[in-house]
């Protein structure tokens, strides 16, 4: 009973949290009208679409952030003796759901968002907006990858692979053509996050692209994902193969 | 049918420069800054044949739990071939998870949060283990190591020798053809060590599984080991049968003197090739010599000279004084 309410109140903190960064996009539409040309609802329709994906992805991989301490600590090698591949091993050797608070707030945000702008719903439509947020979530689980995969090599300095993904995860939920070239080729093209919410968001309102992109070019996500998944599950297998254990 | 086939394989560690901060780790990732490489392992070669119980034995450091580490597939080995039960470990880990099991003294496989009983069942699920396999193998072991008693605990709670009975059924319970057991016995009692060894024996016998075993405990070899490689900073010194082993190398048989007030400080002379004088205790000297090149009373006749003898001994060489002899290098090498 007692693990339940301190499960509840794990979730409500995490609800809390992401509150705060809700509260700064309201904020920030009280100041100016528009965001480099769209309203508040078409920015919250990116946000939700982004803490739904990011949250997803977390939750999936929380095991990951148990891969550093176990690598030093050398309990990995428990995680290479057992007939899973070891990337689902790694994965599963933990469950949290404290990021349910995130997902329920992005479903919240979503449909705030929804009452907000006028979408001329169809089945395609649909299929976009769910196949985004599996984009998003793979993405994400890849971007979590990430950062386990650096502490085979390293035991500090991982944190700072942090930033790729909790950056990712902000800079989606902004219109990407507000950014300068550099962040826009890092994330429309190393790190895909482009294509979980900004570009099926532009399929979703009838938008052109005021970057130019011609429309199909939201189905390119899927095929980068799937490379940049490709690379980190490559990047997994050498770092399983330059794990070294501990001498005791 | 050969289990476990090594040839020439080798694990260096790298000594790492140590490049401080956040800018110094982040470099080392691109560029290496080896500062050299420690050879843990130095291309040792071995076969072990279906059934056969080996003891894998070496003082610390030797390289005995890399190796196992290499056979299981965990660590990678810098070069030289090994297959285990058909497959390369490192290559086919999850293929060969099915066919090994695998026992760390020192760490513990099972979930720390869950009742020893849930870990089973976990896998259970995780290596399909069929209904009846599971039963039977959990009922062996409940009754040749006692389990019944901390079944429901939680393996945070179980001591030391509970939790290594739990390790071992749980590396068992997909029936392995291959059992790796790194220092199965460390920290346990009497009690506890015999029925461990019990449990391995009839093992064996009742399912042919292949054994492979580390420990510093001489009693687990000369009970469960007809067959022992010694290793040293690397290099297998010694393989072979545990009686050979005595009889080549162990022919030291010891001679206790006890004199009628302490012996001639001379006595020390008498150490050459074949005897050696080992300690001198009051008016008790314990002297080595080799069975084949000297008879007791042989020996005894010759301390006769440094003192009164008013008493006398003779051990027969127990296997703790070869494999010291071996381990401070006064057995040469490549046996
Ligand atoms: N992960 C590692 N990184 C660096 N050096 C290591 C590592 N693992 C082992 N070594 C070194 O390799 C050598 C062999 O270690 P190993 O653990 O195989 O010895 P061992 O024979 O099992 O000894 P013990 O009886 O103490 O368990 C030791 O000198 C150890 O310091
Ligand atoms: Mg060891």
């Amino acid at each position: 009973m007692a693990y339940r309410s301190s499960f509840l109140l794990q979730i409500f903190a995490n609800f809390l949290i992401n509150t705060a960064e809700v509260l700064a996009l309201f904020a920030m539409f009280y100041q100016f009208d528009s965001m480099g040309g769209w309203t508040l609802g078409e920015v919250a329709l990116l946000h939700g679409m982004s803490m739904i994906a990011f949250s997803l992805g977390d939750m999936l991989t929380i095991g990951m952030d148990y891969v550093a301490p176990q690598i030093r600590s050398g309990e990995f090698d428990r995680v290479l003796t057992r007939p899973l591949s070891s990337w689902m091993n790694a994965v599963t050797s933990e469950i949290n759901l404290r990021h349910l608070g995130q997902l329920i707030q992005g479903f919240l945000v979503l449909t705030f968002a929804f009452t907000q702008v006028n979408i001329d719903w169809s089945v395609t439509k649909v299929l976009m907006l769910i196949g985004a947020i599996l984009t998003g979530v793979a993405l994400f689980m890849a971007l979590f990858t990430v950062e386990a995969i650096f502490s085979f090599w390293t035991v500090n300095g991982v944190e700072a692979i942090n930033a790729f993904t909790y950056g990712g995860s902000d800079l989606a939920q902004f219109p990407m053509h507000v950014f300068g070239r550099t962040l826009r080729v890092l994330f429309i093209w190393i790190i895909p996050v482009a294509f979980v919410t900004y570009y099926p968001a532009l399929y979703l309102l009838d938008k052109p692209d005021p970057l130019g992109m011609p429309g199909w070019f939201v189905l390119l996500g899927p095929v980068i994902t799937a490379v940049f998944c490709g690379v980190v599950a490559w990047g997994w297998n050498q770092g399983i193969r330059h794990y070294r254990s501990t001498g005791s | 049918m050969t289990m476990i086939s090594v040839r020439d394989l080798r694990k260096t560690f790298p000594i790492k420069k140590h490049a401080g901060g956040f800018v110094g780790s982040l470099a080392s990732l691109f560029r290496s800054e080896y500062e050299g490489e420690f050879e843990a392992v130095k291309g040792i070669s071995f076969n072990i044949e279906r059934g056969e119980m080996v003891g894998y034995i070496g003082p610390n450091g030797a390289g005995k739990s890399t190796t196992i580490k290499m056979l299981t597939g965990i660590l990678v080995p810098t070069s030289g071939e090994a297959t285990v039960a058909g497959m390369v470990p490192w290559e086919t880990r999850k293929q060969l998870a099915l066919k090994i099991g695998v026992v760390f003294g020192q760490r513990t496989q099972l979930w720390w949060d869950l009742a020893l009983i849930e870990s089973l069942e976990l896998l259970k699920y995780m290596y399909r283990v069929p209904d009846d396999r599971f039963q039977h193998n959990l009922n062996t072991a409940t009754e040749l190591l006692g389990l019944e008693e901390f079944l429901r605990t939680p393996v945070r709670q179980l001591s030391l020798g509970q939790r290594m009975r739990g390790d071992l059924t749980a590396a068992l319970l997909h029936d392995p053809e291959i059992l790796y057991l790194d220092e199965p016995t460390i920290g346990l009692d009497i009690v506890a060590k015999a029925a461990i060894r019990d449990f391995l024996s009839e093992l064996n016998r009742a399912r042919q599984t292949t054994v492979l075993l580390t420990t510093h405990d001489l009693d687990d070899i000369e009970q469960l080991c007809p067959r022992i490689m010694v290793i040293d900073h690397g290099d297998v010194m010694y393989d072979g049968g545990l009686s050979d082993l005595k009889q080549r190398w162990g022919g030291r048989r010891q001679l206790i003197v006890d004199f009628a007030s302490e012996p001639d400080v001379a006595i020390s002379e008498l150490t050459n090739g074949n005897l050696e004088v080992i300690s001198i205790d009051g008016p008790r000297a314990t002297i080595a010599f080799d069975r084949d090149s000297l008879s007791a009373p042989e020996v005894l006749s010759r301390a006769g000279a440094y003192g009164d003898i008013r008493d006398m001994s003779l051990q027969e060489p127990d296997i703790e004084d070869v494999i010291k002899r071996m381990y401070a290098g006064k057995i040469p090498a490549g046996v």
